[in-house]
């Protein structure tokens, strides 16, 4: 069972602010419940997909110059900075 | 002159002069601004077009070379970046955002003379199947506008079908090409995962989420795929498929190819008419010479769980990147403590968007990692095993796109499980990673209904021209728009 309080916290985790956390209970609680399928499932094998890339697959880490000032595209610039919020 | 073409007529025209590309484009921008009210496909549209146009027209006239799209208007879904145009992913949190260069599968476009008339709706970030959870509002089915177009990719498939342009590019993270062709009666490729790049489409689901033409017909399809397929090394998971012309031997047929029916897709919970369809659409492929069999792969049926245990995972952690700060709407930063700030401006992702991360949090918690998550990738390793298992058998899977018809805007809105479950025949394809099409085949109670193709990794050339044998058949009506 998924309790308010829990999704409160989840709220926290992915730092969004949700003015409603009743309306989420019961829908995240239906989905999880649906996700227990995966937890009753016997699977033996470990084998889990993966794709491998070697070092020399990587491509060139190289500066590459934009025509515009990418500051200028930012919304909250002072002089050639990013403004951030107060950190207390 | 017929707006109704496909690309391949629309070359041949401007080839031979019937028609000019100011025209066509002319004529698409006048359409756009007729149906748009009824339908919403477009989040924004170029306002440089005909201007386009007629550059391209000139170095025709003057025998310049011209790339083989020859100005064909296309439509690309909005979280695919575009360079001086606005990329917003159906999002407030990115509503005035300009992506500082292009994707590469735009670049390949554009390279080949490639008029992108607008940017189309979509779910938020693309999460959703319907395209109602839109910040910009819901696009609608141009065959009948109080339905669902399917989604995410809705306002590709609306564009298409609309007659708005020639041919879409959309993303497909679980279905979301598939089914808005599916539900508005358009060809829709997910291709091999590593077909095509994902450099510059903005990142949901990385390792399941591929980028996938919609147009009017397989050829199209096919024509497309043969521009932005390929090797870039902006984008490491991409795969050198030799590049090949998949538009040759399309008339190919498919005598002799033996094709299973996946029994887990056609039984239990599928629309009556979905099903008669594509029994329908079994006899046809019988008829062209296909051996139809019964295959199973049971794992499928987990297939749902897996899927939205994976993509909520991975979409918790790609959208923590939205902090109002580097990039977002107008929100002043005044008065707000760092963290504070944050939350609230990230408050105002939609419902779905904030569902899939609670949900991924919730599955990557200490405690149930193991349970849910450990568990969802080895059901994926488990469905590409019986997947290989299933192509050493037959050639190509088939099996109906959606389980039922379009539905009502609205009508399962309130309901997020309902709504996931309705990915159920698409997602083995992302979740393995190998490709599949939709092919529009017959109608319902004038609501469409697609039939869909799966084949082993990197077999599009085979998918292409089963999926162009079956859609040869057909002799579906005008959009009724």
């Amino acid at each position: 069972m998924v309790k308010r309080q829990e999704i409160v916290r989840l709220g926290d985790l992915i730092k969004i602010e949700l003015k409603n956390p009743g309306k989420y209970v019961k829908q995240v609680e239906q989905i999880i419940d649906y996700f227990e399928s995966l937890d009753k499932l016997e699977i033996s094998s470990d084998k889990m997909l993966a794709q491998e890339l070697t070092l020399d697959k990587l491509r060139e880490d190289k500066y590459i110059p934009y025509d515009e000032k990418l500051v200028d595209k930012l919304k909250h610039t002072k002089e050639n900075f990013v403004k951030a919020p107060k950190m207390i | 002159m017929s707006l109704g073409i496909s690309a391949t007529q629309y070359h041949q025209q401007v080839r031979n002069e019937s028609i000019s590309v100011e025209e066509y484009v002319a004529r698409t921008l006048e359409r756009i601004q007729k149906v748009e009210k009824k339908v919403h496909a477009f989040i924004s549209v170029n306002e440089n077009a005909l201007s386009q146009a007629k550059q391209i027209d000139k170095k025709l006239k003057a025998k310049e070379k011209v790339g083989s799209c020859l100005g064909m208007p296309v439509s690309i879904k909005d979280n695919i970046c575009t360079k001086r145009m606005k990329t917003t992913c159906a999002s407030k949190m990115l509503e005035d955002f300009v992506a500082p260069y292009d994707a590469t599968v735009v670049s390949r476009l554009k390279s080949q003379d490639v008029i992108i008339i607008g940017k189309t709706n979509l779910d938020e970030f693309a999460m959703g199947a319907t395209t109602e959870f839109s910040y910009f509002g819901a696009t609608r089915n141009p065959w009948n506008t109080d339905y669902v177009p399917g989604g995410s990719s809705g306002g590709s498939g609306v564009s298409v079908s609309a007659l708005e342009c020639l041919a879409s590019l959309g993303s497909d993270t679980g279905g979301s090409v598939r089914s808005p062709a599916s539900f508005c009666s358009v060809v829709g490729l997910k291709p091999t995962y590593g077909m095509v790049s994902r450099y510059g489409l903005v990142s949901f689901a990385n390792s399941i989420e591929q980028i996938g033409p919609l147009a009017r017909t397989v050829e199209d399809v096919a024509f497309i795929l043969n521009i932005i397929s390929g090797h870039d090394p902006h984008d490491n998971t991409t795969l050198d498929n030799g590049k090949p012309d998949y538009t040759k031997d399309l008339d190919a047929g498919i005598s002799g190819k033996k094709i299973g029916i996946i029994s887990e897709m056609i039984g239990d919970g599928i629309d009556k008419d979905v099903a008669a369809v594509t029994n329908r659409a079994v006899s046809k492929l019988q008829r062209l010479g296909a051996e139809c069999i019964p295959i199973s792969i049971d794992s499928a049926v987990h297939s749902v769980a897996a899927y939205y245990t994976i993509a909520s995972a991975e979409a918790s952690s790609n959208l923590a990147r939205y902090d109002n700060i580097r990039y977002g709407y107008n929100f002043d930063l005044e008065g707000y403590e760092f963290n504070a700030y944050i939350s609230k401006a990230r408050g105002s992702f939609g419902p779905e968007v904030t569902r899939r991360m609670l949900l991924g949090a919730f599955v990557l918690s200490a405690g149930y990692y193991g349970k849910y998550y450990l568990k969802a990738q080895k059901v994926r390793s488990l469905i590409k095993s019986q997947l290989d298992a299933a192509f050493k058998k037959v050639d190509l899977l088939v099996a109906p796109t959606m389980p039922i018809l379009p539905f009502k805007i609205g009508e399962k809105i309130d309901d997020p499980l309902t709504l996931y479950l309705l990915d159920i025949n698409t997602i083995i394809a992302n979740l393995a990673g190998i490709p599949a099409i939709s092919v529009p085949y017959e109608l319902a109670h004038g609501l469409p209904i697609g039939i869909q193709f799966f084949a082993n990794a990197m077999q599009e050339k085979m998918l292409l021209q089963a999926a162009y044998a079956l859609h040869k058949t057909t002799n579906l009506p005008e959009v009724p728009l």
